[in-house]
């Protein structure tokens, strides 16, 4: 019996077909409904998985519950914590039971800026026997670069997000303008909707000295072709030339085209989304989320007049999206590695992402999921996203990202509020060099 | 730790001396954990650079400090955390103590205010925080609405987002959710002095300021330190204003102690520099008590 048991688990490790995976899970559940319920909790290996609160139609604990039904070796206790919006408590939390290496929880989910630090500090499993590079071309590109830390890929992709262009498309056409693929297009554009008087404002952006300021710069700067640190990650690009003129671009917004009103510099998120839904934006840079509030007629005065594209680029260079969400991670000092993965491999499965994509309305990090029809009907909005998401671009990869963060916060906020930005960036950038090399 | 000892080791032949020091146990137990070992391990770590992340935990003697005085983050946070401290103080004690005066008067309906009064500090800082936030919008804040139709100001300000205001901004808050605090405080110093003596002022044909002036101020003196102390040592650790309405921003601007040490300690995870950013802000708090209670020694020995 418990031959057949490890047998049977480490078949479902190699990468196996959904429908293959989805009849062993049947035909497991149906084993365990006719054996004896009270032997079977005791013969499974028990694993703890620790993450953030998700939620939708069902919650995180539902889709655990799923998978522990579905098969008969493994149970998983599932431990919630803090909402994503507490990244910060959810990141203490999850640092602070790593540190202890006592393998608990053996599997945790991570916010993607994390994966480095985690894999850095030797608390993330490298996972690229059980999930070799054959299986990673099933993810988008940019997700699989995010979750891999010096040549090993050390996460599992668990669902995307990034930064997209929200634009009014009632606007747009009585403009008689296309969707802008610079940033000149999208001044142009906004400057002459705001003349005709018909948006008070013409471009929304996030820039409150936050974690989403990061995003921004990430973006702008990288669609000019340039990055925050250097290709090594082991020092600060933030001076370089196409860094400058991207955060001048950002700063001319408010104070040159005046496409964007100054309060962006005390907006996160939801401020600047509250505009653009009560129908006074012509664009607005901002995640997935604010789509399915600009169409619920309860909240919003633009429903039906809303379409979504990647950001707008520099002249020669190319869109980027900062790449946000969630990715599973198991802890290196498990003691039941084949369970871990097991449970990781069903979780990242694409039965499961299309799930959680129907049931918590969030992203498949697999683009073959999108294809899918019953996602396509539930979901026709998340169908558009795979453009976007195809030029997600990580924020800067170094395990030291909790300091550098701050520096390029507080540099870029320093920069767009006083306009030195040559001098600011370039402070910042020493800054960074510092915590880098430390 | 070391009354225990000295309680577990006397019982045997003097019983009766012991007495005292085994009473003691418990307040001196849960002192020493809650209040004393926090500091001292606190103190510890500054001297450590301690960091979960990078996994260091070794002792570097006063490096921390020598970064510290160096680190431009620190200061910037510093005076914020004094400009607040300063300011926000002294508006609460002088609005504070209008708002006593006029609550120690008869009216009808007084115990009803009284009581009403209290309502914005009663209200958790959070919640104030985001009134705020809304009353303040540049956009669609009220206050905005308000200054513009009484002709005050010509376009929105941006409250938050420009390193003018933001400070300024969040000392309203302040001022507004912790005045009816000192206000409560002041009053029932106000009531512990004689009516008589009011009332022997007024026959001597003192007017009403002077009789406040000569009269009730004086005999306030330490009610006054007393609350004043007690408002800028909490006006120090200012946190949940500023990490909800600017997150320290824009530009560092209002950027504080508890913020930066926040950041430091839980979002850096570097317990050693955190450390010593909260062992810093100890001895500024220090510093500060040790003022008011100077002023507040004289002044009950002027009183005697």
């Amino acid at each position: 019996m418990s031959n057949d048991k490890t047998a049977a688990l480490q078949s479902g490790l190699g990468p196996i077909g959904r429908r293959e995976f989805l009849a062993g899970a049947g035909l497991a559940a149906g084993a365990s409904l006719l054996g004896a319920p009270r032997a079977r909790a005791a013969d499974r290996v028990e694993i703890t998985f620790s993450s953030a609160k998700f939620f939708g139609k069902q919650t995180m604990a539902e889709v655990v519950e799923a998978y522990n039904q579905s098969q008969s070796k493994v149970h998983v206790t599932y431990v919630e914590l803090p909402p994503p919006s507490s990244s910060t408590e959810v990141h203490q939390a999850l640092v602070q039971q790593l540190v202890r290496k006592t393998g608990t929880p053996d599997v945790f989910t991570q916010d993607v800026v994390w994966i480095a630090e985690m894999a850095g500090a030797g608390w993330a499993l490298p996972l690229d026997e059980y999930f070799p590079a054959s299986a990673r071309t099933d993810y988008f590109p940019g997700l699989v670069a995010a979750c891999t830390y010096n040549n090993k890929l050390t996460a599992l992709p668990w669902f995307v997000d990034s930064g997209m262009l929200y634009y009014r498309t009632d606007l747009l056409e009585a403009a008689g303008a296309k969707v802008p693929e610079t940033w000149a297009d999208l001044v142009s554009t906004a400057e002459a909707i705001q003349k005709s008087g018909k948006a008070k404002f013409g471009y929304l952006w996030q820039g409150k000295q936050a974690e989403v300021l990061v995003c921004d710069a990430v973006e702008v700067i990288a669609s000019n072709g340039g990055a925050i640190l250097s290709a090594d990650g082991k020092s600060g690009a933030l001076g370089s030339d196409k860094s400058i003129e991207a955060i001048q671009f950002l700063y001319d917004t408010i104070n040159k085209s005046k496409i964007s009103p100054s309060d962006v510099l005390s907006w996160d998120e939801e401020p600047s989304r509250q505009p653009f839904t009560g129908g006074d934006a012509a664009f607005l840079r901002n995640w997935s989320y604010v789509y399915s509030i600009a169409q619920d007629p309860k909240g919003s005065s633009v429903v039906g007049k809303v379409g979504v594209a990647p950001l707008p680029h520099f002249a020669g260079g190319k869109s980027a999206a900062c790449l946000g969400g969630y990715q599973f991670g198991v802890n290196a000092a498990t003691k039941n590695r084949e369970a871990a993965i097991d449970f990781l491999t069903w979780m990242s499965s694409p039965a499961t992402q299309l799930r959680f994509a129907l049931q918590l309305g969030i992203a498949p990090t697999r683009p073959a999921v999108y294809d899918d029809a019953q996602l396509g009907k539930e979901q026709p909005f998340m169908k558009q996203l795979k453009s976007v998401f195809v030029g997600a671009t990580p924020r800067p990869v170094t395990p030291k990202y909790a300091q550098v963060t701050l520096a390029i916060q507080s540099g870029v906020s320093k920069a767009l509020v006083s306009g030195n930005v040559k001098a600011e960036l370039e402070a910042a950038n020493t800054r960074i060099d510092q915590i880098l090399g430390k | 730790m070391r009354l225990g000892t000295v309680a577990a080791r006397k019982p045997r032949n003097r019983w009766p001396d012991a007495t005292p020091w085994l009473l003691l146990v418990p307040i001196a137990v849960s002192l020493g954990t809650v209040s004393v070992y926090p500091i001292l391990n606190g103190l510890w770590l500054s001297l450590r650079n301690t960091s979960l992340v990078s996994q260091q935990d070794d002792f570097v003697g006063l490096l921390n400090y020598g970064v510290l005085l160096g680190d431009d983050a620190f200061w910037n946070a510093w005076r914020h955390t004094l400009v607040f401290t300063f300011v926000s103080t002294a508006l609460e004690t002088v609005i504070g103590m209008g708002m006593a005066l006029l609550l120690f008067e008869q009216f009808t309906g007084r115990s009803l205010i009284r009581a009403a009064m209290l309502v914005p500090w009663a209200m958790p800082t959070v919640v104030t925080s985001k009134m705020f936030g809304w009353l303040f919008d540049g956009q669609h804040g009220v206050v905005n609405w308000l200054l513009l139709s009484a002709g005050l100001i010509r376009d929105n300000i941006n409250w938050y987002g420009s390193v003018d205001h933001a400070l300024g901004t969040i000392i309203v808050a302040d001022v507004w959710k912790t005045t009816p605090f000192m206000a409560l405080l002041l009053l029932a110093g106000l009531q512990t002095i004689d009516g008589s003596l009011t009332e022997a002022a007024r026959m001597d044909g003192a007017k009403t300021w002077q009789a406040f002036l000569y009269v009730r101020l004086p005999m306030l003196w330490s009610t006054l330190l007393i609350a004043g102390l007690f408002r800028a040592l909490d006006a120090f650790r200012v946190f949940d204003l500023v990490y909800v309405l600017t997150g320290g921003g824009p530009a560092d601007s209002t950027e504080t102690l508890s913020t930066l040490s926040y950041k430091t300690l839980f979002s850096t995870l570097q317990f050693g520099y955190g450390s010593t950013l909260s062992t810093a802000m100890f001895i500024t708090e220090a510093i500060i008590a040790v003022g008011f209670a100077v002023f507040i020694v004289r002044q009950l020995g002027r009183a005697r």
